[in-house]
């Protein structure tokens, strides 16, 4: 009797329990408008996206002046500088070969890694959760450890490569211009194939056994199933850790900072370093926030070519 | 078209053995079914064949030679899978074709033999599609096209209907079994219904628990299981299991236990006083005012062909089938009788026919 009684009073008590202000500041998300709901996300996106990029093409037709201590109009000044400048056109060739390079080693490295340890054999659980190890390292440390690893007088590569005949003692590999960029690549390709791997993984394991099984009694061989039957199945995952693992490549920071700064000469100097050099050691603010522009054009071109020839789905 | 043939076959997963000594022959151009339940080892029996699974001891011959350590490429084998296990990158002319581009067949005679296969199972229209644009019906006809381009040494199903609706199920029954007519491959097929393996097979293999209960005929099957597993899997409604004794009157031994008496024929070698376990088939009782078997009626189930009577007899369960015009009504005490060659009997503790 008296739950009853309990269940009846409920609803009514529900209501009035709540206070007066949470009911208004809840009025608006009780309806079906989608505004109130897509609210926050809209504030965060103008205020943290939308605004840095207006400001910074705003910026890039300004330029500080030191002596005035204020920000003056330029007009189209930076950009002409720009299509002019021959470090600049150096820096993004630089750029692309690292992305071309880096993305193709750790892509084919990747794949090759992440088919032997797809296994269900004891042991490669723990293989598989070791691959994460190298990703937790803050990548300025990452270069670090290589550009100690890469030393003329003690670094454990020197003294393989030197060992093996492939360098002869007199062009340490960082300060060499030929060489350099490819010591600051040996460090990005270790640090992250194992991401390329644990993505290529999570794929391998998710795709059905049968059409594996399938294609075996159809007669084909272990590279054929490959080709035809895993590359196809595989092939949004690989497109998705092409698309993430490029971007992150394109605008590379860490690595030449710590390791060469962009030396030899402009031999290691990639576009974000050249946009940061400009910006704040040399105080072009306007000019750094052109280059950045140009870089942010570019991935998103690239970007979005690659999403519609590789038929991504999001 | 090949023979296969296991020897001695056991399988063990690390400690468990899931098969032992398993001998079986299977004929060429023979369709076989191995029938069973789950867990009973048909599949593994199946993949085995296939090579998708090691064989631990024993000897697996196909065509005389020992294949055990041929890999699954090299056996010459066409496999459908219950799930169909089509290629999802491919189109139904690719998936039909794969083993031909493998084997380096030139295009247009590929083309050719997947346009002949499609056009066996009705799938001309729909060369182009992709399996995901197709329904399970149409899935299923690619996985038969895609293993019939191959003229493979052996044909093996797992479980193909099971993804089915009924309607669609009993019409590929028919057209898989009048495709192996047609080009008489070696054909094992695997299944846990006995429907599908009354109807389509030469040979019923009926397994339980790793090893081999019966093979035979279906008819043998139904007729003569050689115990009462076999005989309660095959046929539906299942078998009436009755506990009881042989009594013998002079020359004419009955078949007694609670609410009916049943007259056995004299070759039955079971003694006197023996207690056995009595198989009637619903379908074998008929109504009968003077039938020996007396039971209560608790409900008269229209099928649409017949009435399937759900019946108490001496307070244990029991099912008969009756024409659909039979004058009987729930609550009713009817009367059934059974001829006595349609009789089986068991031995109450092991199971065997007597």
């Amino acid at each position: 009797m008296s739950r009853t009684a309990a269940a009846a009073a409920e609803p009514s008590a529900y209501v009035s329990r709540r206070p007066e202000w949470l009911r208004l500041l809840l009025r608006p998300f009780s309806g079906d408008a989608a505004f109130p709901w897509l609210a926050p996300l809209i504030v965060m996106l103008l205020l943290f996206t939308i605004y840095p990029l207006i400001y910074n093409i705003w910026l890039s037709f300004h330029e500080y002046a030191p002596f005035r201590r204020q920000l003056e109009f330029v007009g189209l000044d930076n950009w002409r500088t720009l299509w002019q400048d021959t470090r600049f056109w150096g820096s993004l060739g630089v750029t692309f070969t690292y992305f071309f390079f880096v993305l193709t080693v750790q892509l084919v490295l990747g794949m090759a890694i992440a088919l032997l340890l797809d296994s269900d054999e004891p042991g490669f659980g723990l293989l598989r959760a070791l691959l994460t190890l190298t990703l937790v390292i803050p990548p300025a440390i990452t270069g670090m450890m290589f550009l100690l690893m890469q030393d003329s007088e003690f670094g454990v590569i020197t003294y393989i490569l030197e060992s093996v005949g492939l360098l002869d003692g007199t062009q340490p590999i960082l300060s060499t211009g030929s060489t350099a960029l490819i010591g600051v690549m040996l460090a990005d390709i270790w640090q992250w194939t194992p991401f390329m791997v644990l993505i290529f993984l999570a794929g391998l394991r998710s795709l059905p056994p049968e059409p594996f099984e399938a294609a075996m009694l159809d007669g084909a061989s272990p590279f054929q199933i490959f080709r035809r039957i895993t590359l196809p199945l595989m092939s949004k995952v690989i497109a998705v850790a092409v698309l993430i693992r490029g971007i992150d490549v394109f605008r590379m920071f860490d690595y030449v900072f710590v390791m060469t700064s962009g030396g030899p000469g402009t031999s290691t100097y990639v576009l974000s370093l050249y946009a940061w050099q400009q910006t704040f050691s040399f105080v072009k603010w306007g000019y750094g926030a052109t280059i950045s522009l140009v870089s942010l054009a570019i991935i998103l071109i690239v970007a979005n070519l690659f999403i519609k020839l590789a038929k991504v789905r999001w | 078209m090949a023979t296969v043939e296991y020897r001695n076959i056991a399988k063990t997963y690390g400690a468990f053995e899931v098969m032992h000594d398993l001998n079986l022959s299977i004929a060429d151009g023979e369709f076989a079914v191995l029938l069973g339940a789950s867990g009973c080892g048909k599949t593994t029996l199946l993949r085995m064949t296939a090579g998708l699974e090691t064989v631990t001891a024993g000897d697996l011959l196909i065509d005389d030679r020992r294949v055990n350590d041929v890999p699954p490429r090299d056996r010459d084998i066409a496999m459908v899978f219950q799930n169909y296990a089509l290629y999802p990158t491919m189109t139904v002319a690719e998936n039909i074709s794969f083993s031909l581009e493998i084997r380096s067949v030139p295009k247009a005679e590929r083309r050719r033999r997947a346009e002949e296969a499609a056009a066996l199972v009705g799938l001309t229209e729909h060369l182009n599609r992709y399996p995901r644009e197709l329904s399970g019906g149409q899935r299923q006809r690619v996985a038969m096209a895609r293993a019939m381009v191959r003229d493979a040494k052996v044909f093996l199903f797992d479980e193909p209907l099971s993804n089915l609706d009924a309607k669609l199920r009993a019409q590929m029954r028919f057209e898989i079994r009048q495709l192996h007519d047609r080009l008489g491959t070696t054909t094992i097929y695997v299944t846990h219904d006995q429907i599908e393996a009354m109807t389509m097979a030469d040979k019923i293999v009926l397994m339980r628990g790793g090893e081999i209960e019966q093979v035979g005929t279906p008819d043998e099957l139904y007729d003569r299981p050689v115990s009462r597993f076999a005989a309660d899997f095959i046929g539906s409604p299942a078998m009436n299991f009755v506990e009881g004794t042989i009594e013998a009157n002079g020359n004419a031994p009955a078949f007694v236990a609670e609410g009916m008496h049943l007259a056995l024929s004299t070759s039955i070698s079971a003694l006197p006083g023996r207690r056995v376990v009595c198989g009637l088939r619903p379908a074998d009782l008929v109504l009968d005012t003077d039938g020996s078997v007396e039971g209560h009626l608790v409900l008269a189930e229209k099928t649409g062909p017949d009435l399937q009577l759900h019946m108490t007899v001496g307070g244990q369960d029991f099912i008969a089938t009756a024409p659909r015009d039979a004058n009987v009504q729930s609550g009713d005490r009817v009367r059934l009788t059974v001829a006595p060659e349609k009789l089986h009997l068991f031995d109450p503790d092991n199971g065997q026919r007597l």
